[in-house]
């Protein structure tokens, strides 16, 4: 089973609440949280933001509720797009680990599918979606491997975005029959955040399958990730891991550590 | 006599059980923030009625413990109203006018389950 993330906390400039928010997340039980970076080309002299990296975030990363290890956190980009002029490869794009595409129109939302070289594409759901998807992108977008994403903080702020982000999501699992969907956040405020089961559980309403829900917040998430490594590289990516030499007997280090801990315990009687 | 080894029975549910137990929590961004019981029931009632609709609300639930201080609770609703009532707690963003959360911590068809959290523990 794969851990869980959520791949969409938007970059707010107050830094102690975003301190609060990816601490907020380890405690419910994510693994990765991606911090995001949205970018309206539209509005004149927008820049794209030069990430920031964990470190500089958080001196010390919260630790995963019910994992002994520290929370992940990555870089996301998001190109809000209305004109195709908004999406154009560059340099900069490089500085982050996923890079996502909103796309505000049926062509952009085609060339998006079928051409641009992202990870995620993000469906509307503060508005309704001005245009309807069509099977042949979605499937096009299957088989190169970009996911599509679904938000849900503007449903919980919102009755009216509530009603839209259902009727779009709905309409999207209904294109892409659950696959390749990803369920993220969008969290400006720690108290917007949800844990994973319950939007394992969102995803059942959204009509995903119980195996699609729990891959919305899982598997599919990790498939974003590789794709955005394999973006910066030509063709794929190995892992590789160091494996102990079997000539040296491992043995000895247990034994030296079992005794040391008996010390201690005897010290402090 | 012949001592018996310390045995332990396994029960096998043929049919799964008729409800579920869920343990929830509420978070309010003001700390000092007091419920009764029945402002608490009310808060998931409205919020499984904006979420559904009047028909759609149509399922019961019942509100088995209420801990004021820490404004936990255990719930239990029948098995297909579940899925119903965990999206609408996840769905509820405010509390007259404020932020607030619901948490779930735990849901299982047997309330046995809910006394210990495995996650909980400390393990040495």
């Amino acid at each position: 089973m794969s851990v869980y993330m959520d791949l969409n906390i938007i970059a707010i400039s107050d830094k102690k609440r975003l301190q609060n928010i990816i601490e907020t997340a380890a405690h419910l039980g994510y693994s990765t949280v991606a911090i995001n970076y949205v970018v309206e080309p539209q509005q004149k002299k927008q820049q794209i933001p030069k990430p920031l990296s964990a470190s500089e975030l958080c001196e010390k990363l919260p630790i995963v509720q019910g994992k002994s290890r520290p929370i992940k956190v990555l870089n996301r980009l998001t190109v809000v797009a209305t004109e195709a002029s908004h999406f154009r490869p560059s340099s900069e794009y490089k500085n982050f680990d996923i890079l996502a595409v909103y796309p505000k129109t049926e062509k952009l939302f085609h060339a998006a599918c079928m051409t641009y070289d992202v990870d995620i594409i993000s469906i509307a759901t503060t508005e309704k979606q001005p245009f309807y998807c069509k099977r042949s992108p979605v499937n096009g977008a299957i088989e190169r491997g970009v996911f599509f994403e679904i938000s849900y903080t503007a449903a919980i702020r919102d009755s009216t975005m509530k009603k839209y982000t259902i009727a779009n999501a709905i309409n999207l699992v209904d294109v892409c029959k659950g696959k390749n969907v990803i369920l993220t956040s969008g969290v400006e405020n720690p108290l917007e955040l949800r844990g994973p089961y319950d939007i394992a559980n969102l995803g059942l309403v959204f009509g995903l399958s119980e195996g699609d829900a729990k891959a919305a917040v899982s598997t599919n998430c990790r498939s974003v990730i590789l794709h955005g490594e394999t973006r910066m590289t030509a063709l794929g990516i190995i892992h590789m891991m160091m494996k102990k030499k079997k000539s040296q007997p491992p043995i000895e280090q247990p034994e030296e550590e079992t005794p040391a801990v008996k010390r201690a315990k005897t010290e402090t009687l | 006599m012949e001592e018996k080894p310390a045995s332990y029975e396994r029960v096998v549910y043929k049919n799964t059980s008729e409800y579920h137990y869920m343990k929830i929590c509420l978070v309010c961004e003001n700390r000092s923030k007091t419920l009764s019981p029945e402002q608490f029931k009310q808060l998931i009632i409205s919020g499984v009625k904006d979420l559904y609709g009047e028909v759609g609300a149509a399922f019961p639930f019942d509100l088995l413990t209420f801990d004021q201080s820490a404004l936990s609770a255990i719930l239990r609703v029948y098995n297909r109203g579940l899925v119903k009532l965990w999206s609408a707690l996840t769905l509820i963003g405010e509390y007259e006018d404020e932020p607030c959360a619901f948490r779930v911590t735990q849901v299982s068809p047997f309330l046995l389950a809910l006394s210990g959290n495995s996650r909980e523990l400390e393990l040495y």
